[in-house]
């Protein structure tokens, strides 16, 4: 017969843990060598060149998503501002056409991480990014920011 | 309104607004026959959120945007450069928020770090007209700015009258 404890410890036991049809984060496995993010010298190179929308395309191509390592992820974002800021008001339109659909999305994902840390001036001029790659993605590139798992 | 400064600011608030509210009714998944906003459930496991969306115009205003599969929260923040606007703010944000239960979808206590925050959930999107809903606050926004700076005038000017007429007794 159960013994009756005053206990109520077994209360607090989580008995959802034991549930087989829990959800659980797909286990990406390292597919393709970890990210390791955009070439630092390679942008520079371009940007020193003046193809800052080749310098563009390589930092939002090489973006790390998917990559679990937030310290890659904040220089991927630091080199996607400058880049970003560098631009020329005049010269965004131009930029968000040369890009495809994919990469207009990475963009708008970046251009919301830039949101998160305002600096002089620097808001205004992503308020026109967001514009343009608006009228190119749509609502559907800013849901996606919302809903993608791979982060910026 | 075009030539508004205030524009970009707003239509990026607009357009982020029209894709987090693509929102329905969504039962909770932790209590039996309960309904909350997912997005208030302060829950690591809850899967059901969206990744918070900052817009900002300067370091001293910004916009955030959090979204769930039922509810979305809207927070605030205005711009206050000195003490005379935080304290016309705060009053004012104190007026709004104790008639919230009026505004329905204004949250009681704006999160922190923000002057004014909403909370919409899936029912007002069913009895409000969705696209009226995000004109409203995008007004709200528009006019409060103006609201408070006018407040302020009349402040100065207040005070300046009061000024003057304890000095003419010192005459």
């Amino acid at each position: 017969m159960a013994k009756n404890t005053s206990s109520s410890a077994f209360r607090k036991i989580d008995v959802d843990q034991y549930n087989e049809d829990n959800y659980r984060e797909e286990e990406q496995a390292e597919l393709q060598s970890a990210p390791v993010g955009p070439d630092e010298a390679e942008i520079t190179a371009l940007m020193n060149q003046g193809r800052h929308i080749d310098a563009l395309k390589t930092v939002l191509r090489n973006a790390p998503l998917g990559s679990k390592n937030q310290q890659i992820k904040d220089n991927a974002l630091n080199l996607t501002l400058r880049v970003l800021l560098a631009i020329k008001a005049s010269q965004i339109e131009e930029a968000v056409g040369a890009l495809d659909r994919d990469l207009v999305d990475v963009l708008m994902k970046y251009v919301y991480r830039g949101f998160e840390s305002p600096s002089e001036g620097s808001s205004g001029h992503l308020l026109l990014w967001h514009e343009k790659a608006y009228v190119v993605g749509g609502v559907g590139s800013i849901m996606r920011v919302l809903s993608d798992t791979k982060r910026a | 309104m075009a030539a508004n400064p205030l524009q970009p600011y707003l239509n990026a608030i607009r357009r982020t607004l029209e894709a987090a509210l693509c929102i329905r009714n969504f039962p909770s998944e932790d209590v039996e026959r309960h309904n909350k906003p997912e997005i208030e459930v302060q829950d690591s496991t809850n899967n059901l959120i969206g990744k918070p969306l900052i817009i900002s115009r300067s370091p001293l205003e910004r916009t955030l945007i959090e979204s769930s599969i039922n509810s979305v929260r809207i927070s605030v923040k205005i711009k206050q450069v000195d003490d005379v606007d935080a304290v016309i703010t705060k009053m004012y944000m104190r007026f709004l928020t104790q008639r919230a239960d009026q505004f329905r979808i204004l949250r009681r206590k704006p999160i922190e770090g923000y002057t004014i925050s909403f909370l919409i959930t899936s029912i007002h999107c069913e009895e409000m007209i969705l696209s009226k809903l995000i004109d409203w606050i995008i007004q709200f926004m528009y006019d409060i700015d103006k609201e408070l700076s006018d407040m302020k005038i009349t402040l100065s000017k207040r005070a300046r009258v009061v000024a003057e007429e304890y000095m003419k007794q010192l005459l």
